[in-house]
C-alpha cells in the first residue's frame, strides 16, 4: 500500500490546481483587463467628478483712480468665515457636541454679528461646508481666529480670503463710479462698463477632495495665480468733482429739486470730464441704502408695493441722469441755432430784430417768454434776452434741411459713445418729419429730447474752435504694477463751424454772463460765457395732468479769451421760489467757476472797477497800541470796533491776513480776550447797500458772493450762517447775491 | 466507529517525529515572504488616510499588522519545524471547538451597534472570527479522515453522506451568521477534499447540481434575503451610487483609475475615503490604482505561483494525510484570492472576503501564516522523503 497520494489523488489535485490557476488567471485578467484598459477612460473621469473640484481664486479687482492718480475706487481684503459642519457631527458624545455648538453660536454671532439661530442652524446642516458671513473684515476676521484659536475649533470654523469694493470718498462721484455687487461683479457705472478690465482673471485652485469633502495632501493641488484686474485712470478730477458735489448738492437743496440735478464739467478741447455730479446720489460703500428722504416716500407701503417702490428708487439713485435722461434743453439749445445762422452767414451782431411779444408760424402763435415783447434788439441784446421769436425766425433762415444738417453735425442726433453704460438715444424730429412748427419749437430748444452730456459736447463745439469732440472719461488703462496698458486719445470728430464763427459766439455767450440772462454766473476777475434754458416738461405735465413742471438749465464757459471749460448745470423739476434757470442754475455755475479756475491756473483779472470792491488783507495789530491799531486799519477802508478800555491790542477779530470786505470791520480787545458776541441779522432780500448796512450796525463782517455789483438790480438770497444766530463779532458771513431780473 | 477504527491505525503507519529535520520548500516560502512584504506595503498605503481621518492616526492600521505578520513569521517557522502528523490528534477536537465557537458567536450582541451579523467573538485584545478557524478545522479533520479511509471513499455512506454532513453542520452555522462568502469557502474546500480523496465523479456532478438548487431555493425561500438585494446591485451598482452600489462602484472607479501602469505607489486618490475602509476586502482595488494592471497581474501570478508551489508539495508528500492538508490550505488561499478579486472586480456579487496577505487582520494573518507554516512543514516531509 503507498503511503503517498494515489495516482487518481494525484491527477484530481492536478486538475483542481490547474483548473484553479487557470480560472482564477484569466477570469481576473480579462475582468481586470477590461475595467482597466478597454474602459479605464470612463471609470478614470466618474473619479475625477467626484475627486476633483475646482476654487476659483478670485482676482483682485482693479483700482479707479482720478487723473491725479488720487483713488477713488479700491479693493481691501475681507475674508468669508464658514464652519464645517460635518466635523461637529465627529463628536458623538451629544451633550458634548452641545456645548460645543452653545460655544459657537455665542460667539460666532457676537463677533460677525449674526444671529444666534442662524448660526446654530448652519452647525447643524449636513454639509462639508457652510458659509457663515461674507465679507469679514480685518478686525472681526482677527477677533474670530482668536477665538477659534482660543478654543481650539481650526477644524470647524476657518476664513476664506476674498477682496471687498472701497470707496474712499464715499459718495464722491458715486454714480459716475457705480459699485460692485457681492461677487465683485461691476453692476452700474464705470464698475459695469469696464468691467472686463477691472476684474481680472481668476485663477483657479484644482484639488482633490476626500469623500467628506476635505483636501486630499496638496502634492495634487494644481494652482494657476489670479491676474489682477486692470486699473483706470479717470479724466475726473477729485477737486472740482468734489466741487461740483458740493455745490449741486446745495443747489438740489436749496431749490427743492424734486428730479435730481446733474454737473458735468467738460474739457471743451480734449471732450476730457473732469467731473460728473448727479444728486441725490448714493453710497457706493452701501449702494442699496436709500436715503432718508427717500426712505419716507416707503412709508405705509406694504408688500409688492413697497418692494416696487424700492426697487423704484433705488434705480433712480443709480442712475446717470448726464447720459440716460435726454431732456429738452430749452434756451440753451439757442447756442446751436446761433452757431449755424452765423456759420451760414444769416445773421450778424449789429443786425436789428423787432419783437413783438410771439411770432405766427404756419397758423400757430409762439408767444415769447416776455408777453410785452422786447421790441427793438440787435442780435447780441435778441441772445442776451434769450428771445424766442428771434431764434425762430433764425431756424426759418436756415431752413429744415440745413438746420437738420447742423443739427446733425454737433453730435445731437447720435449717442455721444462715451465710455459710460446705459447711454441713451435722442428723440428730435428727423429732416424728413420736420414740419415749420417742429422746426420753429426746434430752433429754441423745445419739442425735443437730447442728454446733457450730448449738450455740453455741441456747446463746446461752438466755442472750442467748431471742433466736435469725444466726450470720455478714462484717459489710461494701467495695469496691477502701473504700466499703461492703453491711453486713451482725445478724438475730434470733426469740425462743426469755422473757427471765426467759433470766436464769434464766444463773444456772444460772454455778453449773456456779462449783463444777460446769465449774469448770476458772474465771477469777479473772469471773463465768463454761458447760456441758459428752462424749458417746460410739458410730456409729464399733460401726462400726470401736473401744473407747471421745469428744467433749469445753464451751460456755462470759461475763460473766454480761450475757452477750456464748460459747465452745465440742469436741475430737474425745481420746486422753490424760483425756476428760471438764470435764477437757479446759473448761480451753481458762477460759483462752480469761482472755486475751479484759481484751482486749474487761472488767475483773476481785475478790472478797475473792481479792484475798487476787492476785498482787504486784515493787518496784525495784535500787540500794537490802541491808536496805532486803529489807524493802521482805517487807512486801508476799514471800520473799528474797539471792546475794553485797555492800551494796547490783546486779540483782534478777523485774525491778521484774513480777506474782509470794504467797509468791514475788525474788533480789537483791549482788555481782555473774552470773546464779544453778537447776533447774525437777516441779510436776505437786501441790495449791496442793505447788507452792508446791516452788517456794520451788528458788528459782522461780510463776504459778497454773486454776479457782478455793479448790477444795481442783485438782491442777496442767501446767508451763510441764519439769522440769529450768535457769533463773535466781527465773524464774516457769505451772502449771496443774484440778478432778479434774469429771465432766461 | 470511524474514528475509533482511523485512530487505531495511526499507530500502526505513523511515527510521530516532534521535530521536522527535511528541509523546507524554499520556493514556497519565498513566494510567501514576497506576498506578504507586497502585502504590507499595500497595506500601509491604501490604509494611511483612511487611519489619518478616521483615528487621527495614519499608522494604526499597519503598526498592528506589522506585528502580526512579524509574530506570524516566526509562528510559521516554529510550526514548519513542527511534525504535521501530531494535528491528527486535534482534528475532532478542533472541529468540535468550532462548532461550539459558531454557536457561541451567534449568542453574543453584535460587535458593533448597526451591524445585524454576528461574526466576531472578541477576547481583550484578540477578535476573530470562528469561521476562520472552522475553515482550518474542516481542511483537518476532512484530511485526517479521508487519508485513515480512503478506501471507503467511493461509498455514499462515508465519502458523501458522513464527510458531507460535518461540512453541512459547519457551512450551516456560518450561513446562520450571514457569512455566505464564508461559507461558500468553506463548502468548496471541503468538497475540493472529497474530491481529491476520491469520491465518486459522478457525485460531484450531482452535488453540483444540487448545491445550485439549494442555493437558490435558500435565496428564494429568504434565508439568505441579504443577498439576494446584494445579486441586484451586484448586477447594476449604478442604481444605487450612494446605497447599496455604493462600495463596488468605488472599488470600479479605483480599479479604472489604474490604467496600465497605475497611479504610482501611494498616489491612489480613492483611498481618501472614497473605497469605504480601503485596508479591508477592498485594497485590491487600490492596489490597481496605484500599480496598474500591470502591477495587478504581477500579483494575481504571485497567488497562482504559490497555488502551483502548494499543490506541488501537496504531489510530494509522504503521505496521504500531508497531501489532503496541503492541497486544503493551499485551495484554501487560492479560492479566497479568486473570490476576492472578483469580488472587488464586481464578477460576482460582494459577499464580504478578505485577500490574503494583504487585508487588514491580525488574528487572520497569524493563522494563515500559521497555515503556510504547516505547508512548509510537509515540504520538510517531501524533502525528507527524498533524501
Amino acid at each position: 500500500m503507498a503511503k503517498g497520494p494515489t495516482k487518481s489523488m494525484w491527477m484530481r489535485m492536478l486538475t483542481i490546481m490547474l483548473a484553479l490557476v487557470v480560472g482564477t488567471f484569466c477570469v481576473s485578467a480579462t475582468r481586470l483587463a477590461k475595467i482597466m484598459l478597454v474602459d479605464s477612460d470612463f471609470y478614470q473621469q466618474k473619479a475625477s467628478e467626484q475627486q476633483l473640484y475646482d476654487t476659483e481664486l478670485s482676482p483682485t479687482r482693479g483700482n479707479i483712480y482720478d487723473r491725479n492718480m488720487n483713488v477713488l475706487a479700491t479693493s481691501a481684503t475681507v475674508w468669508t468665515a464658514y464652519i464645517t459642519p460635518n466635523d461637529l457631527k465627529k463628536i458623538t458624545n451629544q451633550s458634548e457636541r452641545e456645548a460645543v455648538i452653545n460655544l459657537i453660536a455665542d460667539n460666532v454671532s457676537r463677533i460677525l454679528e449674526i444671529e444666534r439661530e442662524k448660526v446654530i442652524e448652519c452647525c447643524n446642516k449636513s454639509s462639508a461646508y457652510v458659509i457663515l458671513k461674507k465679507r469679514v473684515e480685518k478686525p472681526q476676521a482677527d477677533e474670530l481666529r482668536r477665538f477659534v484659536s482660543e478654543n481650539s475649533l481650526g477644524y470647524l470654523i476657518g476664513l476664506d480670503e476674498s477682496s471687498k469694493r472701497y470707496y474712499p470718498n464715499e459718495n464722491l462721484a458715486s454714480v459716475l463710479l457705480g459699485f460692485v455687487g457681492d461677487d465683485n461683479q461691476g453692476l452700474s457705472g464705470l464698475e459695469a462698463y469696464y468691467e472686463s478690465e477691472l476684474k481680472g482673471i481668476p485663477g483657479r485652485v484644482v484639488a482633490a477632495k476626500n469623500a467628506r469633502g476635505m483636501d486630499m495632501p496638496f502634492s495634487y493641488e494644481k494652482m494657476i495665480d489670479a491676474k489682477p484686474g486692470n486699473s483706470l485712470v479717470l479724466t475726473i478730477d477729485k477737486y472740482i468733482q468734489h466741487v461740483a458735489d458740493k455745490l449741486l448738492e446745495q443747489a438740489v437743496i436749496d431749490n427743492k429739486v424734486a428730479e435730481r440735478g446733474v454737473c458735468i464739467i467738460m474739457n471743451v478741447n480734449t471732450g476730457e470730464i473732469l467731473a460728473m455730479s448727479i444728486k441725490g446720489d448714493f453710497n457706493p460703500n452701501e449702494p442699496f441704502a436709500i436715503s432718508e428722504s427717500d426712505a419716507k416716500l416707503l412709508e405705509g407701503l406694504e408688500g409688492d408695493e413697497r418692494i416696487n417702490k424700492l426697487s423704484e428708487l433705488r434705480n433712480k439713485q443709480w442712475r446717470n441722469k448726464a447720459v440716460s435722461d435726454p431732456y429738452e434743453p430749452g434756451s440753451v439749445f439757442k447756442v446751436i441755432t446761433l452757431s449755424a445762422a452765423l456759420e451760414e452767414g444769416l445773421t450778424s451782431f449789429d443786425k436789428h430784430y423787432n419783437c413783438p411779444g410771439y411770432i405766427v408760424v404756419a397758423g400757430q402763435r409762439y408767444s415769447c417768454h416776455k408777453r410785452t415783447g422786447h421790441g427793438g434788439q440787435t442780435l447780441i441784446e435778441s441772445f442776451q434776452n434769450s428771445c424766442n421769436p428771434v431764434f425762430i425766425s433764425l431756424g426759418q433762415l436756415l431752413g429744415v434741411k440745413t438746420f437738420s444738417r447742423y443739427f446733425d453735425a454737433f453730435g445731437l442726433s447720435q449717442k455721444t459713445a462715451i465710455d459710460l453704460p446705459g447711454e441713451a438715444a435722442p428723440m428730435y424730429h428727423k429732416e424728413e418729419n420736420m414740419g415749420p412748427t417742429e422746426l420753429a419749437s426746434t430752433s429754441f430748444g423745445q419739442t425735443f429730447k437730447v442728454t446733457p452730456i450730448q449738450l455740453i459736447t455741441a456747446i463746446s463745439a461752438a466755442v472750442n474752435g467748431g471742433y466736435l469732440v469725444q466726450p470720455h472719461v478714462v484717459q489710461q488703462i494701467i495695469d496691477s504694477n502701473n504700466n499703461i496698458v492703453k491711453t486713451v486719445e482725445n478724438v475730434r470728430k470733426r469740425q462743426v463751424i469755422s473757427s471765426e464763427t467759433s470766436t464769434k459766439m464766444r463773444h456772444l455767450m460772454e455778453k449773456v454772463v456779462d449783463g444777460g440772462g446769465g449774469k448770476n454766473a458772474y465771477v469777479l476777475g473772469y471773463r465768463i460765457g454761458g447760456k441758459t434754458g428752462t424749458s417746460q416738461k410739458v410730456d409729464k405735465m399733460n401726462q400726470e395732468k401736473q401744473g407747471n413742471l421745469y428744467i433749469s438749465s445753464f451751460c456755462g464757459v470759461a475763460p473766454m479769451d480761450d475757452p477750456q471749460i464748460a459747465v452745465l448745470i440742469v436741475l430737474d423739476e425745481p420746486k422753490g421760489d424760483a425756476y428760471y434757470g438764470g435764477m437757479v442754475a446759473a448761480p451753481v455755475g458762477g460759483q462752480i467757476f469761482k472755486e475751479i479756475l484759481p484751482y486749474l491756473g487761472y488767475q483773476p483779472q481785475y478790472s478797475e472797477e473792481e479792484l475798487q470792491k476787492l476785498a482787504i488783507k486784515t493787518p496784525d495789530v495784535v500787540g500794537k497800541s490802541v491808536s496805532t491799531a486803529e489807524n493802521a486799519i482805517k487807512s486801508l477802508g476799514l471800520n473799528v470796533k474797539i471792546v475794553g478800555k485797555g492800551e494796547t491790542v490783546l486779540k483782534q477779530n478777523p485774525a491778521p491776513n484774513l480777506s474782509i470786505h470794504k467797509n468791514g470791520i475788525v474788533v480789537l480787545y483791549t482788555d481782555s480776550t473774552e470773546v464779544n458776541t453778537v447776533t447774525v441779522p437777516k441779510l436776505t432780500g437786501l441790495t449791496i447797500a442793505g447788507v452792508n448796512t446791516q452788517a456794520a450796525k451788528a458788528g459782522i463782517n461780510v463776504e459778497f458772493a454773486g454776479p457782478s455789483l455793479t448790477d444795481s438790480g442783485v438782491l442777496s438770497y442767501k446767508q451763510s450762517i441764519p439769522e440769529g444766530t450768535t457769533v463773535e463779532a466781527g465773524t464774516t458771513v457769505t451772502v449771496y447775491f443774484r440778478s432778479e431780473d434774469t429771465i432766461e | 466507529m470511524i474514528q475509533g477504527r482511523a485512530e487505531s491505525r495511526i499507530k500502526d503507519t505513523e511515527k510521530i517525529r516532534l521535530v521536522q529535520k527535511g528541509k523546507m520548500d524554499l520556493t514556497f516560502l519565498s513566494l510567501v515572504i514576497v506576498l506578504l512584504i507586497i502585502g504590507l506595503v499595500m497595506l500601509f498605503s491604501a490604509s494611511y488616510a483612511y487611519a489619518y481621518t478616521v483615528y487621527g492616526d495614519s499608522y494604526k492600521f499597519i503598526s498592528k499588522q506589522l506585528a502580526f505578520a512579524v509574530a506570524g513569521v516566526v509562528i510559521m517557522y516554529i510550526v514548519s519545524k513542527i511534525d504535521y502528523h501530531i494535528y491528527r490528534k486535534f482534528a475532532w477536537i478542533l472541529y468540535i471547538i468550532s462548532v461550539i465557537l459558531l454557536i457561541v458567536v451567534l449568542l453574543l450582541p453584535p460587535l458593533r451597534e448597526g451591524f445585524d451579523y454576528k461574526r466576531w467573538i472578541v477576547i481583550g485584545p484578540i477578535n476573530f472570527q470562528p469561521s476562520e478557524i472552522a475553515k482550518f478545522s474542516i481542511v483537518l479533520l476532512f484530511s485526517h479522515l479521508i487519508s485513515l479511509n480512503y478506501r471507503q471513499m467511493e461509498r455514499f455512506s462515508f465519502g458523501i453522506l458522513f464527510l458531507g454532513m460535518l461540512l453541512l453542520l459547519v457551512c450551516g452555522l456560518v450561513v446562520v451568521e450571514t457569512h455566505l462568502s464564508a461559507t461558500l469557502l468553506i463548502f468548496a474546500i471541503g468538497v475540493c477534499l472529497m474530491i481529491v480523496g476520491g469520491i465518486k465523479l459522478r457525485y460531484v456532478s450531482l452535488g453540483l447540481l444540487g448545491g445550485i438548487g439549494l442555493g437558490a431555493a435558500a435565496i428564494l425561500s429568504g434565508i439568505v434575503d441579504y443577498g439576494s438585494s446584494r445579486i441586484q446591485y451586484w448586477l447594476n451598482p449604478w442604481a444605487a451610487p450612494r446605497g447599496e452600489g455604493y462600495q463596488t462602484i468605488q472599488s470600479l472607479l479605483s480599479i479604472g483609475s489604474g490604467g496600465f501602469l497605475g497611479r504610482g505607489l501611494g498616489q491612489s486618490r480613492q483611498k481618501y475615503l472614497w473605497v469605504p475602509e480601503p485596508h479591508n476586502d477592498f485594497i485590491f482595488a487600490i492596489v490597481c490604482e496605484e500599480l496598474g494592471f500591470i502591477g495587478a497581474l504581477v500579483i494575481i501570478l504571485l497567488f497562482c505561483m504559490l497555488i502551483w508551489r502548494g499543490f506541488v508539495i501537496a504531489m510530494r508528500a509522504p503521505d496521504k494525510f500531508g497531501a489532503l492538508l496541503a492541497v486544503g490550505l493551499t485551495f484554501q488561499v487560492g479560492i479566497q484570492t479568486a473570490l476576492n478579486i472578483m469580488v472587488v472586480t464586481n464578477t460576482i456579487p460582494n459577499t464580504g472576503i478578505s485577500l490574503p496577505f494583504f487585508s487588514y487582520g491580525g488574528t487572520a494573518l497569524l493563522i494563515l501564516l500559521a497555515e503556510m507554516g504547516i505547508i512548509l512543514s510537509i515540504s520538510r516531509s517531501c524533502a525528507l522523503q527524498k533524501a
